[in-house]
């Protein structure tokens, strides 16, 4: 089906580029996917431009997990719990090295209170892939641009600085991007330490490079792939696949999310004048508090 | 010199041909290219000095001497021994002229201010309901901070200083991306790293008029060769200048040159201001890379000002002095 439909743009693109010297020339009555397939195949790689979303638990954990509860379950009840889900992981599990599975271990033991996405910090690549916020992606030749709705976050991708490196280390990192055929091959390098690889204590070290592959495997589904490498902390590389849905509803759009004023409740609570413990919701006191 | 003779140039075929100048370069989709990484500072005063009167324009030997000036005055600043004393001002900045990017140059409009309208280059007066609005703030502001909800936006990491929307020259970080397909652009500022994602065409239905966003929703078109892009929806924390919820922003964005991008904005909002308000600067392209700015990530402030805020209620300290000299 997908070598029809591969055909199909082939001859779309040979009678485009016969009637038009403009390459940005399409069918003016194609569905607008179409139009952005059939661009993209006449002017090189595909384009990814499009608002997307990832349909899983990866970011409560990477590895495979049943429901659970959070620690706010008196206030929040049912919506209080993490949903389960299964390991996005080739092989199932991070193949961490002793000591850093003890320091995991340690962090999933407090991760509401030291989970840096909870403060609202920076979630870093590829943590920010798979937060469930869209993302939107605009394609240019010299540089990719991906806004994030978290945090009304972003990061640019280098497609025409190879060999470059970072000034200096940064919660997102330094993006060099290049074409694999169709595939958007991205070196992610220069992140902090800080950051998390999802809700459970998942980390890494300050040695981290990732390497990210976008492939567009048909007009409404990124096929993402991350190898994550960082010596200090895994035994080896270690690889997370998983899809990228595109937002195709009219009016799909990103929104705000800024979590500043989310995160400030628990970086600051404490800090308050007449502070008094948790609140619920409605700002009630609960008694078992 | 070279500023002077492009300023010439530009204005020359602007005459003659009536058109976008040719070095303008152009999208594969045939509108002006505005990607780039784009310098907004400027030491041009964003309100005309009392000094400059019903002067709208310099000439090129004015603005030398003005922007000498403001050299000199900051060498001056930059060298003058201490004393041992010290105000207010000095522990609000925080900040010496080595953290300050403001620029050493006017803006190439070498005009007296950047606003633009009212025409005396002065901000409209306040109606009576601006004026309370901004009132209250202060007092929340000059406060001992019960919590983080007490001190502005900026402090808080939730917008920039000089991010806007609209974009204003500030104390650093005067800087912003744009990125540009055929369907969006994207507007990302240094300060604070916050993007806009702006559809060029038109943009669809209104958002709700509850649905409010601190830096409003934006929708842009093309008018001829200029990009338009009309934003509200704006909280009534967002506050730009003393604006509320009614805030209306509509930016127009024109590449000059090869170099040069200008940026007009009128601010329009009848319930907080008599009259709209319109300024105009011209931004610079430039190699310089836009960095993350972590805001919230390195925000030690928020936290010592509260701890400072619970130390003098322990000690019974009533404290009214913490808005910001600038603000005052």
């Amino acid at each position: 089906m997908i070598f029809l439909k591969q055909i199909s743009w082939i001859i779309i693109t040979a009678v485009t580029l016969i009637a038009c010297s403009q390459e940005s020339t399409a069918p003016a009555n194609a569905p607008a996917n179409e139009v952005a397939a059939v661009e993209s195949f006449a002017a090189g790689p595909p384009d990814l431009s499009g608002i997307w979303q990832v349909m899983n638990t990866a970011s409560w954990n990477l590895e495979g997990h049943t429901a659970s509860k959070m620690p706010v379950t008196t206030v929040l009840g049912a919506f209080g719990g993490i949903p389960a889900g299964m390991s996005v992981i080739e092989g199932g599990e991070i193949p961490y090295l002793p000591d850093a599975l003890e320091q995991r271990d340690r962090n999933r033991a407090d991760w509401n209170n030291l989970d840096p996405v909870a403060k609202c910090y920076i979630p870093g690549v590829p943590r920010s892939t798979y937060m469930p916020w869209p993302f939107q992606i605009l394609q240019t030749e010299t540089e990719i641009f991906i806004a994030y709705e978290f945090g009304s976050n972003s990061r640019s991708i280098f497609m025409n600085r190879p060999g470059t490196q970072a000034p200096l280390p940064s919660w997102m990192g330094y993006s060099l991007g290049s074409w694999e055929g169709d595939t958007l091959v991205v070196d992610v390098t220069s992140q902090m330490s800080d950051t998390w690889l999802d809700a459970s204590g998942n980390y890494h070290g300050p040695n981290l490079v990732v390497e990210e592959r976008y492939t567009l495997i048909d007009d409404n589904h990124i096929q993402y792939e991350a190898t994550i490498d960082d010596p200090d902390v895994y035994s080896r590389p270690w690889t997370i696949s998983m899809p990228l849905y595109r937002r195709i509803e009219d009016g799909a759009r990103l929104l705000e999310y800024k979590c500043v004023e989310f995160g400030e409740d628990l970086l600051y609570d404490h800090l308050r004048r007449e502070y008094d413990g948790p609140k619920a919701l409605d700002g009630s006191i609960q008694e078992d508090v | 010199m070279k500023r002077v003779a492009s300023f010439f140039i530009s204005i020359a075929v602007l005459v003659v041909s009536g058109t976008v100048n040719a070095d303008v370069p152009i999208t594969k989709w045939g509108k002006p290219s505005l990607q780039g990484n784009w310098d907004f500072r400027t030491v041009t005063p964003f309100q005309r000095p009392a000094s400059f009167a019903d002067k709208e324009f310099l000439t090129p030997e004015e603005v030398e001497e003005f922007e000498a000036a403001v050299v000199a005055g900051r060498a001056a600043r930059a060298t003058v021994e201490f004393d041992g004393e010290y105000d207010q001002q000095d522990l609000d900045v925080g900040y010496n002229q080595f953290y300050l990017d403001q620029g050493t140059t006017m803006t190439t409009t070498m005009r007296t201010s950047q606003l633009i309208f009212p025409e005396n280059g002065r901000m409209p007066s306040m109606t009576d309901r601006g004026r309370e609005t901004a009132q209250y703030f202060r007092a929340l502001q000059r406060r001992s901070p019960q919590g983080p909800e007490d001190r502005n936006l900026y402090d808080r990491c939730i917008l920039g200083f000089n991010a806007g929307p609209p974009m204003r020259s500030g104390a650093y970080n005067n800087i912003m991306k744009l990125v540009q397909t055929e369907g969006h652009v994207a507007i990302m500022v240094e300060m604070v790293n916050d993007h806009r994602i702006i559809p060029t065409d038109g943009g669809g239905d209104d958002l709700p008029e509850d649905m409010r966003l601190w830096k409003g929703d934006s929708k842009g078109y093309w008018d001829g060769d200029t990009f338009v892009v009309s934003t509200k929806n704006f909280t009534h924390l967002s506050r730009f200048s003393g604006t509320g919820e009614t805030m209306v922003l509509t930016e127009r964005f024109t590449r000059l040159d090869e170099n040069r991008l200008e940026y007009e904005w009128t601010v329009e909002d009848l319930e907080m201001f008599e009259d709209k308000f319109t300024a105009v600067v011209e931004m610079q392209l430039t190699e310089d890379d836009v960095y993350e700015y972590a805001c919230h990530e390195a925000n030690y402030a928020m936290p010592l000002m509260l701890s400072g805020a619970r130390k003098q209620e322990a000690q019974g300290i009533e404290d009214d002095t913490w808005l910001p000299s600038w603000s005052r």
